[in-house]
């Protein structure tokens, strides 16, 4: 039996004027981690915040943990942990204040919890907010969404910024979050490594579309690079899949999106000798996406 | 069912503004004790303008420090993020915003209105004639402050909020004059009893409307918020 859906966003647009989001089709089933990833401006906050309930989508639909944003939104956010990049705390008070603050809202609050993730992210809960560190803040902030337990986690760039040991912290504590299936996590990075290592489902989004969204185990084995020999200077097969074509002499590297056995047959029919193929990593993959994305934009521009 | 976290985000606010909150008070208090010394040692006209200004003072002061810390720091500094990543609302933020605003400088007003009202017309500095008058100075304010409040609710921005500000410091006070200049109000001034005739009471009236008006736009506006960060 499959699980119901944590998020759901059918046709999403959001239009400002110098930035567009077009048609966003995005969901992933409860029990499993999502990846946003994609370059800086490229529109993660503004899906993240549509989803969140913060803004409202011009056109499309928005369901989170089976509840319609922004309309049900009180109901959805008591099962969500938001945590953004950019998101604060108030600087003239201290951890203390904000715990006593988040308790005070959720009764699924873990006391037990807050303070044992106070004492592994070396937390001083007396600690004014102004005098803490970024990693420091970007714990603290992590600290009081955890320890509500929510069903749903939704992080927007939570390791920008942050030292390897602090980001190792973070992404340990947000896999720790996930300890049985229901619970989910939605987060957006433009670090493929927080990506590759955390994620179930991988969505890649440019220029404010999702240029490919499929689960981590389909990325990495859909995509290739190949390095050929081009003898007697043959044409390349004119095949859909691939996206990157790199010469140099009769040397040529080609990356190729869904991979399949038979591809290689078609080179060497043509001509190609195949001299090496490899597994691409998931920051590769992002950047042949990105490249392409770009190449058909400027297409579509032209056209 | 989702029970509303209005009275958290008012005690969260409180508890953030309690001192500030104190200070005002303790000045306000100073600044009564002042007019006290002052009373029957100088002119009326000069007691007046001393008592009004060592009153008003600390109330208005204490109003826009509340809204520039609790509305409008709140966009700017980002804290919005993460209070509107709780279960709530911009009509729950709003409201939460006008419970702890609103009462707070209501009873700065109506604590400078009393002893204002006790010094001018209870110790017999003024006539009963200028009771209308002197209602509409106090009334001004408060109408002054419920625009200001309104306009850092409607665009949380310390631009707009400041000029808004100094616009209507500079307005109310036109405003007093024009109305002082009107002969059906100041030709009673001098009486031993106080007239309430129709431009009285219009005026009252429009001050009044003008103060509910403004709160009400102002949910409307923030009730149509379709993005709010």
């Amino acid at each position: 039996m499959s699980m119901p859906l944590a998020i759901e966003c059918e046709g999403v647009t959001k239009h400002y004027p110098h930035f567009q989001l077009q048609d966003v089709n995005l969901s992933f089933e409860q029990g499993t981690v999502m990846g946003l990833v994609g370059p800086n401006g490229a529109g993660k906050s503004t899906i993240l915040r549509i989803i969140m309930g913060l803004i409202g989508p011009d056109s499309g639909r928005v369901k989170v943990l089976g509840h319609s944003m922004p309309k049900d939104q009180l109901a959805a956010k008591r099962n969500i942990g938001f945590v953004a990049e950019d998101m604060r705390l108030y600087e003239s008070e201290n951890i203390a204040f904000h715990m006593d603050f988040i308790k005070s809202i959720f009764d699924s609050w873990d006391d037990e919890y807050a303070k044992n993730l106070l004492r592994r992210f070396d937390l001083n809960r007396n600690q004014k907010v102004k005098g803490l560190s970024h990693g420091q803040r970007v714990k603290a902030t992590l600290l009081l969404a955890l320890a509500r337990r929510p069903n749903l986690l939704v992080f927007d760039e939570p390791t920008t910024g942050l030292d390897p040991a602090v980001r190792k912290e973070v992404l340990d504590e947000m896999m720790g979050s996930l300890q049985d299936e229901t619970h989910s996590v939605l987060f957006s990075s433009h670090n493929t490594l927080d990506v590759e290592q955390i994620s179930d489902y991988i969505t890649f989004i440019y220029g404010g579309r999702i240029i490919e969204s499929r689960n981590k185990e389909d990325f990495m084995d859909g995509w290739r690079r190949l390095r050929l020999t081009n003898l007697s200077n043959s044409l390349l097969p004119n095949l859909a899949n691939i996206k990157d074509v790199q010469q140099s002499g009769r040397l040529c590297t080609l990356t190729v999106n869904n991979y399949e056995e038979s591809i290689l047959e078609k080179f060497a029919s043509a001509g190609l000798q195949i001299n090496n193929i490899e597994r691409l990593t998931l920051e590769e993959i992002f950047l042949a996406n990105v490249q392409s994305a770009k190449a058909n934009s400027n297409k579509e521009t032209l056209a | 069912m989702s029970i509303s976290i209005i009275p958290q985000l008012v005690r969260k606010d409180f508890l953030m503004m309690r001192k500030t909150i104190l200070i005002f008070c303790l000045v306000m208090l100073a600044s009564i004790a002042a007019i006290c010394l002052i009373f029957g040692r100088v002119p009326n006209v000069v007691f007046f303008n001393l008592g009004i200004t060592l009153l008003i003072a600390p109330a208005i002061t204490c109003a826009i420090v509340l809204i520039m810390k609790t509305i409008v720091m709140e966009k700017q500094k980002s804290t919005q993020l993460f209070i509107m990543s709780l279960p709530v609302t911009v009509k729950e933020f709003t409201m939460s915003k006008l419970l702890l605003n609103l009462p707070v400088f209501t009873v700065f007003w109506l604590a400078i209105s009393g002893v204002a009202f006790y010094f001018s017309f209870g110790l017999g500095v003024f006539p009963f004639g200028t009771i209308p008058f002197i209602t509409m100075i106090f009334l001004g304010i408060f109408v002054a402050y419920v625009g200001v409040l309104s306009v850092a609710l409607i665009y949380q921005s310390y631009g707009i909020t400041i000029i808004t500000m100094l616009f209507l410091e500079l307005g109310t006070p036109a405003y007093l004059w024009i109305i002082a200049f009107m002969e059906p109000i100041n030709s009673h001034f001098y009486e031993p009893h106080m007239v309430w005739n129709s431009t009285a009471i219009s005026i009252v009236a429009t001050q009044i409307i003008a103060a509910i008006a403004a709160l009400l736009i102002t949910w409307h506006i923030q009730n149509k918020k379709r993005d709010f960060i």
